[in-house]
């Protein structure tokens, strides 16, 4: 399977760094462009789980951006129930060749952590945690216990 | 000798104007004021003429009356226009009142040609000249030459007479001593004829006589004339003028100055060191490279105009960018620099700053003798030059130098808008356009080079000056609109202006002229070698699509640019358009007078002068081009319908097998209706491609139904969808774009791209609009041009963007931040991932920043021609059998192709409606999604393209139309001072609850207008 010398030099690169927020990076066997990896977020109320993500390149990267998708349910104002995430930087838009795939994921993370109500993909999440934090707060870890993975040990 | 056979020539030309242009509008005898400006300048005018000229009197009259007419109607234009200035003022026909609707210029031009005929109330304030002034002016300026000169009832021609027999004359005679004074001299032959030797006398003394006649009314010769006049000098004359309230020093150096080519030539000249210091300040701003490069040397540059600015700051990074190889896939490369270049490029001596400061005292003092004069020695200079001829290029410089003056003031003088200056621009730019059409090509494209060069600024100006023109002509001669000088000589100065235009905007060049075989032509005979076999199409000879020789522009040739090098014009073509002019060409017989030029240059021969708009394609809009092509196309279908009918006839009883169809007919079955038309075309075009060009008609088996247009309509539509549909697999769906592209790697053979292209042609030579979304680029190589980086913007904006940016990135760790190789992968249509050298062992070579230019060509040539090559062939090959004879490529541009094919994008906003779903407490009975609605239908079409980009990141419509965007209105919060935002990726609008649908409106006109750079996600 090929891959693009960049990418896999990408992908060396995070592996290496070992980032607590994002561990468990693995490329698929057969498929170097489609990697998977474990979100774990920091901030109140997504702290109490860990949230699977792929991340897909297209053929052409870096010349397209890459896509994001949550593979474990999440209840945030900026990711749909599908699962798709609208993360600026990657927006085709936006994209610079020049980004690496560890700023795309500090990205991600950051967004995890402090939602950007302004912008929502499910403006009813958005209106809660506008109006009610405490309510969004407290429906956001109930969900995370139900749905999220199990936070790594260390 | 030759001069006098073109003396008659010319008299016969000004007679048939004279007898072909119209008498008076109706309603002049009645109207009270302006029948009697007329008759008084009428009776004014036959006396002067009169007197002078014995039996000429009465020619001059209706010229007069016209005039008159002209400067009334060009009063009540202003006044709707600009208005009078008085802020108190009530005439409902005055901008200055607010009563005004606002109007294109043309309704302009009609309304007030109806005011006119109503006699409407004019402003006092609008009209400081009194209107019989002009044409008294014009006789002032006619009579006494007519008086020195019994010959000829025409002062102009009288001038031409003279002139043009000193010319010849010195010419024959003496030209080796010419010759060697010249070299000396430069301005010696323009001396012979702007000042008049003793020798020369009837154009010497109507020259001195009109120079004196307005302050003494007698010749005094011996008075020392002005020799040149410059910014300072006139602004003294004129502080002068002001000091002892009189303008005589200043009429007359204006006079002597603005009379002669020779003198107004030396006249307004920048100072040595000044030209250089102003072109470089241009081109600082970006305003000019090619003279920026001129500047630098560097001729041989392999660069692209995005790298402009930064090969400029660094020099030598292009001199060391070598192509990593040598063949003829590179596609920017610049061709062997011209030597004639040199009369085009060398720097233009007008003092543009000065002329600009004393415009101002010209026109906008509160002298009017100053404008009078300077306008009526202009009328007479153009007229002089007009029919100037000149041997030598470089003495078209002298001349060169006038015209830009002259031009440059009918662009300026509008900007003060004041009366005298419409009477300006009225009364001296269809003269100044007579000169400028006169001109040899090589002065004609001086002239568009200076143009483009040192004042693109004005470009816009001038053109709609020009329209402005040509539409007033129109509307008051609608007859005899292609017989009309002044709309013939207009327009080929438009032309001038036209590509003054494209020479000022940013050009790439040359490389997407370079023929598609020349560059492919290894490639090419590759694959016409493995095509044979299979190809059924016997079609060998694939050319450039069809350009008859004579249609060739002669300036497009001597400037060497094209239309199809610049991406972005600094005045948009669709401005050149001229909807009245369009509108009453009668374009059949333009098609005629195309078909006699064509039939001439074909017997090698070339005696008639006939004006074809068909050749100033620029001028016209779409809809009227598509009649010229639809006339071709039915001369062609009757002329081979003829001719099969007459071989029929010939056939008659001899075989009986031999006789043609009068028509092209296609039995298809509706099950097999691919396969089917495959074989009949094929069948057609292996034996007979010519009927091809026969009108086709189409029957399914089993059907009844006699082909009337309808038929063949359905025919295409359901090809079209079955050749197109992804499934088939010829042509794939671009997400991003909703564009169809070639599949590179197809299961079918070239003949069925071979068939869709000639689809495509016999729809456009059908007249049946298709349902095919193919980026503009295809177009373009149909038109015979190589895709370049540029076109990658239209057929993918995101992979144009990284592109870009990736050659905007200046850093020299490029290598590093990249980690891009020569090596590129793509996915193809089965999902997998495909990779490609760009160069030999490109895997290997890092992208750095000395061969990204060359990186980003070989990506793009590759995407868009090398990889498609074969398929694309096949393709065009087709299309070219149906349109190879007609004057497709000579009248459209590629975007007007697309619209031929396509039909005009028109976006369908109810259907949107329908399918668009609601969230968030919405629905689609809530007030303000009823608002939302009520306010997008009733935008304009550009703001309904943008608010499609706003909320789906593409201003393209997909296959299937605006109902499969589903797009989602999400609320937003109640009422706030957001402003609406969206989501490209999925087609989301959020919407805040605005309270009231003003607010709604303010806040998505804002949103949509200011898109670029936030508010998308």
């Amino acid at each position: 399977m090929t891959a693009p010398r960049r990418l896999r030099k990408e992908l060396l690169d995070l592996q290496e760094s070992s980032l607590k927020s994002f561990r468990d990076i693995k490329a698929d066997d057969d498929n170097l462009l489609r990697w998977t990896g474990l979100i774990v977020p920091d901030n109140p109320p997504y702290n109490k789980g860990a949230f699977r993500i792929e991340i897909n390149f297209p053929a052409e990267y870096p010349f397209k951006p890459p896509k994001i998708s949550f593979k474990t349910k999440i209840y945030h104002p900026n990711i749909d129930e599908k699962g798709q995430v609208c993360l600026p930087i990657i927006s085709t838009e936006n994209w610079k060749p020049a980004t690496r795939t560890d700023q795309v994921v500090q990205a991600l993370i950051a967004l995890i952590n402090d939602p950007e109500p302004e912008h929502p993909l499910r403006a009813e999440l958005a209106e809660e945690f506008l109006k009610d934090k405490k309510k969004f707060v407290k429906n956001a870890e109930d969900y995370t216990r139900k749905h999220s993975e199990k936070r790594p040990a260390d | 000798m030759s001069g006098g056979g073109r003396e008659e020539h010319e008299q016969q030309q000004q007679q048939q104007a004279r007898q072909t242009s119209p008498t008076p509008l109706p309603g002049v005898s009645s109207a009270s004021t302006s029948a009697a400006a007329a008759a008084a300048a009428a009776a004014i005018g036959g006396l002067a003429v009169g007197v002078a000229a014995g039996s000429s009197g009465g020619r001059a009259t209706p010229e007069m009356k016209r005039s008159a007419v002209r400067s009334l109607i060009q009063r009540y234009f202003h006044q709707l226009q600009s208005g009078c200035g008085n802020a108190h003022c009530t005439n409902a026909n005055c901008a200055s009142s607010g009563k005004v609707a606002s109007m294109t210029p043309n309704e302009v031009a009609a309304r007030a040609l109806q005011l006119f005929s109503q006699d409407a109330q004019l402003c006092d304030s609008a009209s400081p000249a009194p209107p019989a002034s002009s044409p008294q002016q014009d006789v002032d300026m006619l009579s006494p030459n007519d008086s020195s000169s019994s010959s000829s009832n025409s002062s102009t021609s009288t001038i031409t007479s003279a002139s043009t027999t000193t010319t010849t004359s010195t010419q024959s005679q003496s030209a080796p001593q010419i010759e060697g004074e010249r070299t000396t001299r430069p301005g010696m032959l323009i001396d012979l004829l702007g000042i008049p030797n003793p020798t020369t006398t009837a154009a010497a003394q109507a020259e001195c006589a009109l120079l004196n006649v307005d302050d003494s009314g007698t010749c005094t010769p011996t008075r020392q004339p002005t020799e040149f006049l410059d910014a300072e000098t006139l602004e003294a004359l004129y502080e002068q003028g002001l000091a002892s309230d009189s303008y005589d020093r200043l009429c007359q150096a204006i006079a002597d100055v603005f009379s002669s080519v020779d003198r107004l030539s030396k006249s307004f000249v920048c100072r040595p060191g000044q030209e250089r210091r102003h072109l470089l300040e241009k081109s600082k701003s970006g305003m000019n490279k090619e003279q920026l490069r001129a500047l630098e040397g560097e001729h041989d540059k392999d660069e692209d105009s995005t790298q402009e600015a930064e090969t400029n700051e660094h020099p030598n990074v292009s001199d060391n960018e070598q192509e990593p190889d040598d063949d003829d896939d590179v596609p920017m490369r610049q061709p062997n620099p011209d030597p004639s270049d040199e009369f085009l490029h060398k720097p233009c001596r007008v003092d543009f700053r000065g002329l600009r400061q004393i415009k101002r005292l010209l026109f906008g003092s509160a002298c009017q003798s100053i404008s009078e004069k300077v306008t009526s020695c202009v009328v007479q200079l153009a007229d002089f030059i007009r029919y100037m001829r000149l041997y030598r290029q470089d003495s078209w410089e002298q001349v060169l130098h006038c015209l830009i003056i002259c031009f440059d003031m009918v662009t300026n003088t509008t900007a003060s808008n004041s009366q005298t200056d419409m009477e300006y621009v009225d009364r001296v730019l269809s003269k100044l356009c007579h000169a400028a059409s006169n001109m040899p090509v090589r002065a004609q494209a001086r002239l568009a080079v200076i143009w483009s060069e040192y004042c693109p600024d004005q470009l816009q100006e001038l053109l709609s000056m020009c329209q402005q023109q040509i539409t007033l002509e129109v509307l008051s001669d609608e007859e005899s609109v292609r017989e009309n000088e002044n709309i013939i000589s207009v327009t080929k100065v438009l032309k001038i202006v036209f590509y003054a235009n494209i020479l000022s905007s940013e050009l790439e060049r040359p490389s997407c002229r370079q023929p598609l075989e020349q560059a492919e032509g290894e490639g090419a005979a590759a694959a016409t070698a493995t095509e044979e076999g299979e190809d059924l199409f016997m079609y060998s000879s694939l050319s450039q699509p069809h350009m008859p020789k004579f249609a060739e522009d002669p300036l497009e040739k001597s400037l060497q640019v094209s239309y199809i090098d610049c991406r972005n014009p600094h005045v948009p073509l669709e401005e050149f358009y001229n909807e009245a002019l369009s509108e009453h060409i009668q374009m059949h017989q333009d098609y005629l007078s195309y078909k006699t030029l064509a039939m001439e240059s074909e017997l090698g021969s070339s005696h008639t002068n006939y004006f074809c708009f068909m050749l100033y394609g620029f001028i016209l809009t779409p809809a009227t081009k598509v009649d010229a092509l639809y006339y071709d196309c039915r001369m062609r279908m009757y002329s081979e319908r003829y001719s099969s009918l007459y071989s029929r006839m010939h056939s008659y009883g001899q075989d009986g097998q031999d006789g043609a169809r009068p028509d092209l007919k296609l039995t298809v079955r509706r099950d097999q209706l691919i396969n089917d038309a495959l074989i009949g075309l094929e069948l057609v075009a292996m034996s007979n491609p010519k009927d091809l060009k026969k009108q086709l008609v189409v029957e399914f088996v089993g059907e009844q139904g006699i082909d009337e247009g309808g038929v063949s309509k359905e025919f295409f539509q359901l090809i079209v969808e079955e050749i197109f549909n992804p499934a088939f697999g010829m042509f794939l769906l671009h997400e991003e774009t909703n564009n169809m592209w070639f599949n590179a790697t197809p299961f079918e053979n070239g003949a069925q791209f071979t068939l869709i292209g000639i689809i495509i042609g016999l729809a456009i030579y059908n007249n049946v609009i298709l349902a095919v979304n193919f980026p503009m680029v295809v177009y373009r190589k149909l038109m015979g041009y190589r895709g370049t980086f540029y076109d990658l913007c239209d057929w993918s904006p995101t992979l144009y963007k990284s592109l870009k940016d990736l050659l905007d990135y200046q850093g020299q760790d490029m290598e590093e931040v990249f980690e891009q190789t020569f090596k590129i992968s793509y996915s193809n249509v089965f999902g997998e991932v495909v990779e490609h050298e760009l160069v030999p062992n490109g895997g290997d070579v890092l992208v750095g920043q000395h061969n990204k230019l060359s990186f980003v060509n070989l990506y793009a040539d590759f995407l868009l021609n090398v990889d498609i090559q074969q398929q694309f062939n096949a393709f065009r090959k087709g299309f070219e059998m149906v349109t190879d004879e007609s004057p497709l490529k000579l009248l459209f541009r590629p975007e007007e192709i697309e619209k031929l094919v396509c039909g005009s994008r028109e976006f369908d906003f109810v259907e949107l409606e329908h399918s668009t779903e609601y969230e968030g407490g919405y629905t689609e009975e809530t007030q303000i999604v009823r608002d939302f609605w009520s306010i997008v239908h009733a935008m304009p079409h550009e703001s309904k393209r943008k608010l499609l980009e706003f909320t789906t990141g593409s201003a393209r419509v997909p296959v299937g139309g605006l109902k499969c965007l589903r797009l989602l209105i999400t609320r937003h919060g109640p009422d706030s001072d957001r402003l609406p935002t969206s989501h490209t990726c999925f087609n989301v609008l959020l919407l805040p609850e605005y309270s009231s649908k003003e607010k709604l409106e303010e806040r998505l006109l804002k949103a949509i207008n200011y898109s670029k750079g936030f508010g998308m996600l």
